[in-house]
């Protein structure tokens, strides 16, 4: 039986307290010089994930789109990535 | 004075020296128009994300210097008329820096990069001496 059927079809999945990766941790630099960081925050599609999936705090959001957006003009990350299958 | 940053891709296929006179071009421009150069980056040949000009590689070069707009303008002028020059970003760094707050960022850069290369010589030798004395163990344990 599911566990939140009290609650009235609300709450219908658990949800794990997301947190600011950059917030976190200082040593992962916010910078388009370092794909390799800003590619975890990019669909397979190369889209910018929302905030809403990532738990990014606004403040590093607005950097991280602008790093990614950066990173995509000197061709480090994908305008648009390869399709899924 | 303001401080910027330029990424440029460079042609894969050029050959050392043809490199070596565009990026002295570069230096060049950078100290016409009463540049300072901060850093001359090169990062090297790299895969790029999508196809430039039909190339998949490009040779990376971050540039961080102080200089005027005009400085900027002139630089991205020669970068257009440049084949060589794949593609290139311009990034400004900081709004308002002066001159003497550029040099003093030249001398403590270099400062570092001296103490840092003091530091690796010193630990070469303490490791050879270590090596030295390990190897001198062993060469005792054997007399025994």
């Amino acid at each position: 039986m599911y566990r939140n059927q009290k609650t009235g079809g609300k709450n219908r999945f658990f949800q794990r307290k997301k947190i600011c990766r950059f917030c976190v941790d200082n040593a992962l630099e916010l910078n388009y010089k370092n794909p390799k960081a800003l590619r975890q925050f990019i669909t397979e599609r190369g889209k910018i994930m929302p905030r809403r999936i990532t738990g990014t705090c606004a403040k590093h959001q607005r950097q991280l789109s602008l790093a990614i957006k950066q990173s995509r003009q000197i061709a480090l990350l994908p305008f648009v990535g390869r399709p899924m299958h | 004075m303001r401080k910027y940053e330029t990424v440029f891709i460079s042609d894969p296929d050029l050959q050392d020296q043809a490199r070596l006179d565009l990026f002295d071009k570069v230096r060049n421009i950078i100290a016409k128009e009463n540049g300072i150069l901060l850093n001359f980056d090169d990062w090297g040949n790299k895969k790029m994300a999508y196809e430039i000009k039909k190339k998949l590689r490009g040779h990376y070069v971050c540039v961080t210097y102080g200089g005027t707009g005009d400085l900027v303008k002139e630089l991205e002028r020669n970068f257009r008329l440049t084949d060589d020059i794949l593609k290139f970003m311009t990034i400004l760094l900081s709004d308002d820096v002066t001159v003497e707050s550029l040099e003093k960022e030249v001398a403590d850069a270099q400062e570092a990069a001296k103490a840092a290369e003091e530091l690796a010589a010193e630990r070469e030798t303490a490791a050879a001496a270590e090596k030295a004395v390990e190897e001198s163990d062993e060469t005792t344990e054997v007399q025994d």
